[in-house]
């Protein structure tokens, strides 16, 4: 087990920069996910990790060693390739051997080892297949059988679930999480997924263009986003984004079409120094709700449904501006009907329209 | 392939004939220039035909051309040179074609020596590269006796000498025909995910054993159509030693082919000629027959 450090690594292709000088320290143990948007550099940054891209500039430590020129054999890590890289001509106990036998063990504790991982993994009826003849999920379990049999310091995974169907993703989630707990060892896991991210992750990191937008615990993430593009990559459905104007004494804010919405209490320190200013507010879906008999109730029209079952999504008119809020199943939501809405503004953030940080 | 019939639709009953129809000349033009000749040699090599002869006339004797070439120690011997010509240059070709590919799969940045070695043997005629090979080894002027006197040794006969004459003829011979197993193995190396590698690379697998454990099974339906197209080739073997020593000396370098040539084009005898190359025809077809049967295995059950 060991600590991943990368100190403001830098990757170009050529004269293309790809990576722009990320700094991030992975503990010893932790389950770490890089998430962002495809063409972010995700893989990049994983593969510099893995040794297989060289790296442009800076420093990437494995546990105490500089790795930067190590080749990847000599890194003791074990990567899980998107398309598995399993090989198609040799059996499941020989592919999940591979790795030790590689390393010359002797043949009595690969079969050892092999059966110990394929029964921690449940395919221990499966070693003497062809990886032809397994569905998606069972080469999945393979990959990372062939993974965890070599013990090594730390666990890369690229994309290890975008082959799967929606189920066995959810299934093979939470297998991967039950391997961290068992053994401990720290994981750096590249997903586009969001979900991914926030169900697997210790810490997340947010990748935008090649720079880290930031690298927090899931709940702090969630809460407090440190830019719009943050807000808006976690969350299902996504933070509602409503330009606004902050009122000349400071209560207040003014949304298109007229509508004002007065501060909470809890709110308005944050408002200091931004009267007059525009902003972008941000709202999770699940702080607009129907009022409850409030105070301050505001007059919102329907215009979609979307019943999940558990509870509804609507996209409901705000004066000029659309925005989705969650009710409960029951609440009876017709489209064109007008409804009593409560946005609770203690919870909203306020981001710069014009650098996207948060304020 | 599913081996479910179903009925035919109208638009695929009409596509099939569009089909049919556009298969009518490319088949007309085969059946004028293959077929035809295939059937007319078959009668032929039944029949008495010698050009030298014409009041003989053209009569039906049966197998007696067939028998013989049984007892033709000459043809025994054109069988034998054959024989190995193709357990020499086929895997020379394939071993020296498996390097080539590797070397221009590699990410050089300077790919042109490479390519131009890889696509030069192929761009050029067949009769050309045995005249290349000829000067090469010519015992005055060419530039391996030039390099034997250099290392201060007696320059050598390598084109009269029975022994050197067929090791030379199987260098033209293998260099030649590399390029295409080259080519035939790039096509198959470059299927070969680089996932695989790397993964290997990421569980501690040096070059060689990457070599052996993904590369050498993974190319191996590629190497074995390499080998049946050089096989088939080699049965054939005709150009290169023709240019080289035209069989010599004596006859110690012809080929089946040669012998063909020599019987029916030199001699004129063109009712043995037609059964020497019906026996040929035979063996060419054998082979070909067993490389179909493999390659419509399937391909998931070994
Ligand atoms: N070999 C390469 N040569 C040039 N550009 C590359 C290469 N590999 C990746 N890139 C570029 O680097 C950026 C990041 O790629 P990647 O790390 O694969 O993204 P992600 O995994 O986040 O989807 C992309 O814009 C991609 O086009
Ligand atoms: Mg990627």
């Amino acid at each position: 087990m060991a600590a991943i450090g990368i100190d403001t690594v830098v990757k170009a292709y050529g004269a293309t920069p790809v990576i722009h000088g990320i700094s991030l320290s992975v503990r010893d143990g932790e389950f770490a996910v890089l998430v962002g948007p495809s063409g972010c550099g995700k893989s990049t940054l994983l593969r510099m990790i893995a040794g297989l891209e060289s790296i442009t500039g800076g420093a990437i430590h494995i546990g105490e060693r500089v790795v930067n020129d190590l080749p990847p054999r000599d890194r003791d890590i074990a990567m899980v390739f998107q398309d598995y890289a399993l090989y198609p001509h040799k059996s499941v106990a020989e592919n999940i051997g591979f790795g030790l036998k590689m390393r010359g063990a002797d043949a009595v504790t690969i079969e050892k080892k092999v059966k110990e991982a394929a029964q921690i993994l449940q395919i221990g009826h499966l070693l003497d297949r062809k990886p032809g003849q397994l569905s998606g999920g069972q080469r999945q379990r393979v990959a990372m059988g062939r993974a965890i049999v070599r013990e090594p310091k730390v666990f890369l995974f690229d994309e290890p679930l975008s082959n799967l169907d929606a189920h066995l993703r959810g299934e093979m989630r939470a297998e991967i999480k039950k391997l961290h707990q068992r053994f401990g060892t720290t994981i750096l896991y590249v997903t586009h997924d969001q979900v991914e991210a926030m169900t697997l992750a210790d810490r997340i990191a947010i990748l935008r263009g090649g720079h880290l937008e930031q690298f927090d615990t899931p709940d702090t993430i969630y809460r407090q986003p440190v830019s719009t593009f943050v807000a808006g990559f976690v969350g299902s459905p996504a933070m509602n984004f409503i330009p606004a104007t902050i009122a000349a004494d400071g209560t207040a804010l003014d949304l298109p079409g007229g509508v004002r919405l007065a501060a909470p209490e809890a709110l308005r320190p944050r408002l200091t120094g931004l009267a007059r200013k525009p902003v972008t507010l941000g709202l999770r879906p699940e702080h607009i709700g129907l009022d409850a008999g409030g105070s301050a109730p505001l007059t919102a029209r329907v215009t979609l449904v979307e019943p999940l079952g558990a509870e509804t999504l609507a996209l409901v008119r705000i004066g000029t501006v659309e925005v989705t809020g969650r009710f409960p199943p029951d609440s009876g939501l017709k489209p064109g009907a007008d409804i009593a809405l409560s946005v609770q503004l203690q919870r909203a953030h306020i981001f710069d329209p014009e650098t996207g940080r948060a304020l | 392939m599913s081996t479910i019939r179903h009925r035919l639709t109208p638009l695929e009953k009409a596509d099939r004939r569009l089909g049919f129809a556009m298969l009518a000349p490319a088949f007309l033009l085969l059946s004028a220039v293959v077929l035809y000749p295939i059937i007319d040699l078959i009668r032929t090599s039944f029949t008495f035909l010698h050009l030298a002869q014409p009041w003989m006339g053209n009569p039906f004797v049966g197998f007696e051309n067939y028998a013989r070439a049984l007892g033709d120690g000459r043809f025994h011997e054109a069988v034998w040179h054959t024989v190995l010509y193709i357990v020499v240059t086929v895997p020379g070709a394939v071993v020296l074609g498996l390097g080539l590919a590797l070397l221009a799969n590699k990410p050089f940045t300077i790919k042109w020596p490479v390519r131009l070695g890889l696509l030069l043997p192929w761009a050029l005629p067949l009769v050309f590269s045995g005249m290349i090979f000829r000067w090469f080894f010519e015992y005055n002027q060419g530039i391996a006796n030039a390099i034997v006197r250099g290392l201060g040794f007696q320059p050598l006969n390598w084109l009269s000498d029975p022994n050197l004459a067929f090791f030379t003829i199987c260098l033209a011979i293998i260099w030649k025909s590399s390029s295409f197993v080259a080519l035939v193995l790039l096509a198959g190396l470059q299927t070969i995910p680089r996932s695989y590698y790397e993964a290997a690379e990421v569980d501690g697998a040096s070059d060689w054993q990457q070599f052996r454990e993904i590369t050498l099974p993974m190319l191996r339906p590629a190497i074995f159509v390499a080998l049946i197209f050089r096989t088939i080739t080699a049965i054939q073997t005709f150009d290169i030693p023709y240019a080289m020593t035209n069989g010599g000396p004596g006859n110690s370098t012809e080929t089946l082919a040669m012998y063909i040539h020599k019987t029916t084009v030199d001699f004129l005898d063109i009712g043995y000629g037609s059964a020497l190359a019906v026996l040929m025809f035979i063996v060419s077809a054998v082979i070909t027959t067993g490389y179909l049967k493999y390659t419509r295995r399937d391909p998931g059950r070994h």
